[in-house]
């Protein structure tokens, strides 16, 4: 059970060491990794994009094509079409898109999320910090998918803004937790207690000091919550629990094997999202090796 | 001791929390849905086809849950059933209770993910280890690591459909679906053993491979960061041969975080692995959340959920709990559990 704990954690690696904001860019874009992954990433959204809107809605109903065409048929099915006679390819075209933003979107709530609760918990202390640090444990000690099943379960038909909100709320206790530890280790540095003494306030130092520092963290937290958004995504799409009136690639995947293109060998239905979604899956882990690199430069060279 | 005292008063604090947070989830959100829970009861009845009488089991779960009564009151019947480990009875297959569902479920879960998480914790923590003292000496073994990076990416259950395909389908020498063949009895057999085997080798294939990668690259990371201890370096100088050096200094040191890592998993395979099951049609506990799911048998689904967070819970528990007593470095206070 894979489950995404960044592993230089698990190593017990000190906090991170700072990074300048103008060099962060520079030593970003020398890192092969993360301009690999970030461009692929970027290329794959336009191409989609454009792509989409050159193609319009006529591909993605059924009977455009002939059924059940395979690999390198002319036009719009070149990907290869449904037994409904849909295009895979103008089904990518919104899929993608809209795995992207579920990532997105799940992402930002969660980071956003887990960075305000442990800077409060952690700088503050007090009653708010002996709360939130119960709650982080249960939530952490809760197996997520579970919820989320349960709550898109109930929902019946979500949509795919919905199911980014669902995911999302899920997504916060582990960066709080980081978040928490490392802001308990970063106030007791001189230069927090210098900021104390020249009388900044509590929110000045959060925002001003403490932050800052945490960024390269948060980044590379948010990277790893875009991936395991689209994870929880495609796994609830799945079960059936997806945005079954829109398009992704969890739903592309739970289509083709709802309607047997496993059985009745039409390999391009599934293949073409599952690849889709491995591809996705790496570029993202390589923006995500590039941010840790940048944050913590101990792994740096040693590859 | 005081300190582990005041340890063992917060885990268990937490351990209670998870609890009741939990048990009061999975009552209140399905009811949180508009429309009354009865109302809602029976049209999903008509929905799924259920052709019993539904009007008696409507009844039943009016009585059951006094459904007429204030929500509150409702709540604390719920806790109080629950306390007594009765979770209900199912909806779908009524009049058979949820714990005798997930009894059923339950031992095919457990040996399916025992033997995998054991199996790929092993392999992984070895080679890992392995790779990652080895270092940048010896380019072979580096060519693993993003071999294991791309297993570790890899979702599960698209490696367990990719096997489907190719090991089912292309090339079929494994059974596509269930855990025995059809129509067999569940009995001690070596027939029924090899059977059940030939059913467990796919989804035991993509369950091993996927984990394999993860428990590889946290050993190897792990070992990196052990190899620049100074315990190292003084194993070195005193003229240890490096076998020893790597197995009785490093690789029992970078041991720990990984038992920690195993013992959470197994804390979580109460749970099954709730998409592979789907996909291979293992009867397992996933599986029945899946079917439970489709049929809205909200009853089973809950019932589910909350045995997998008690059994979460309380392996966490109990590892927090040991940590400190296996691992003398561990601080109590509020900076300790970091």
């Amino acid at each position: 059970m894979a489950v995404s704990v960044p592993i230089q954690e698990l190593a017990g690696v000190p906090a991170p060491e700072t990074v300048a904001t103008r060099s962060a860019w520079q030593v970003l874009l020398h890192n092969p990794k993360f301009v690999l992954g970030l461009g692929f990433f970027l290329v794959l959204l336009a191409v989609c994009l454009i792509g989409g809107f050159l193609a319009g809605p006529i591909p993605l109903r059924s009977g455009s094509f002939p059924p059940k065409l395979g690999v390198g048929s002319p036009g719009m099915a070149i990907a290869g079409t449904t037994t409904l006679g849909q295009s895979v390819l103008a089904q990518l075209f919104q899929a993608i898109p809209n795995s992207m933003l579920v990532g997105l979107v799940a992402a930002i709530i969660g980071t956003t999320l887990g960075a305000l609760l442990g800077l409060l918990s952690g700088y503050f202390g007090g009653r708010v910090d002996g709360i939130l640090r119960v709650l982080i444990d249960v939530f952490l000690s809760v197996p997520s998918l579970l919820f989320a099943v349960l709550v898109a379960a109930l929902l019946k038909s979500v949509t795919v803004p919905v199911l980014a909100i669902v995911i999302g709320l899920f997504a916060w206790a582990w960066p709080s937790r980081a978040v928490r530890a490392q802001v308990l280790s970063l106030k007791e540095r001189p230069f927090v207690q210098i900021a104390l003494l020249s009388g900044l306030s509590g929110w000045e130092i959060v925002w001003g000091e403490l932050l800052p520092y945490l960024l390269p963290w948060l980044g590379a937290n948010f990277v790893n919550a875009f991936i395991a958004a689209i994870l929880a995504e495609s796994g609830l799409s799945i079960l059936g629990l997806g945005p079954q009136q829109q398009m992704t690639l969890g739903q592309m995947i739970y289509w083709a094997l709802t309607y047997g293109a496993l059985l009745q060998n039409m390999w391009w239905w599934w293949a073409v999202p599952v690849l889709m979604l491995i591809g996705l899956f790496l570029a993202l882990y390589m923006v995500h090796v590039g941010l840790d690199e940048l944050s913590n430069p101990r792994l740096r060279g040693d590859g | 001791m005081g300190a582990y005292w005041r340890h063992l008063v917060e885990r268990l604090i937490i351990f209670a929390a998870t609890v009741i947070i939990s048990v009061t989830v999975v009552f209140f959100v399905p009811r949180m849905v508009p429309g009354n829970t009865l109302g809602a009861l029976s049209a999903k009845l008509a929905n799924v086809g259920v052709n019993f009488n539904s009007k008696a089991l409507v009844d039943e779960y009016n009585s059951r849950f006094g459904l007429d009564k204030p929500l509150l009151e409702q709540y604390f019947a719920y806790v109080r059933q629950i306390s007594q480990g009765d979770l209900g009875y199912s909806i779908a297959s009524f009049p058979t209770t949820v714990g005798d569902l997930i009894k059923q479920a339950l031992p095919w879960s457990l040996g399916l993910l025992i033997v995998t998480t054991i199996i790929s914790w092993i392999f992984g923590s070895v080679i890992g280890g392995v790779v990652g003292w080895a270092g940048g000496r010896s380019r072979p073994l580096q060519a693993l690591v993003p071999i294991a990076l791309v297993l570790y990416t890899i979702p599960y259950y698209i490696l367990a459909i990719i096997l489907l395909f190719l090991l089912a389908f292309l090339w079929p020498i494994f059974p596509i679906t269930g855990a025995y063949s059809a129509g067999s009895h569940i009995e001690l057999t070596p027939q029924f053993a090899v059977d059940v085997l030939r059913h467990a080798a796919l989804p035991a294939l993509s369950i091993v491979l996927v984990s394999l990668g993860w428990w590889f690259l946290s050993m190897r990371s792990l070992i990196v960061t052990v190899k620049g201890e100074d315990y190292i370096t003084w194993a070195e100088a005193k003229g240890l041969p490096a076998p020893r050096i790597f197995w009785a200094y490093a690789f029992r040191n970078a041991l720990l975080p990984q038992v920690t890592g195993l013992a959470l998993s197994l804390g979580q395979i109460v749970g099954g692995a709730l998409v592979t099951e789907t996909i291979f049609g293992y009867p397992g506990v996933g599986y029945l959340i899946f079917s439970s799911i489709k049929t809205l048998d909200y009853p089973v689904i809950q019932g589910a959920i909350l045995l997998i967070v008690v059994s979460v819970a309380s392996v966490n528990l109990i590892i927090d709990l040991l940590y400190p007593l296996i691992d003398p470095r561990i601080r109590f206070g509020t900076a300790g559990r970091s």
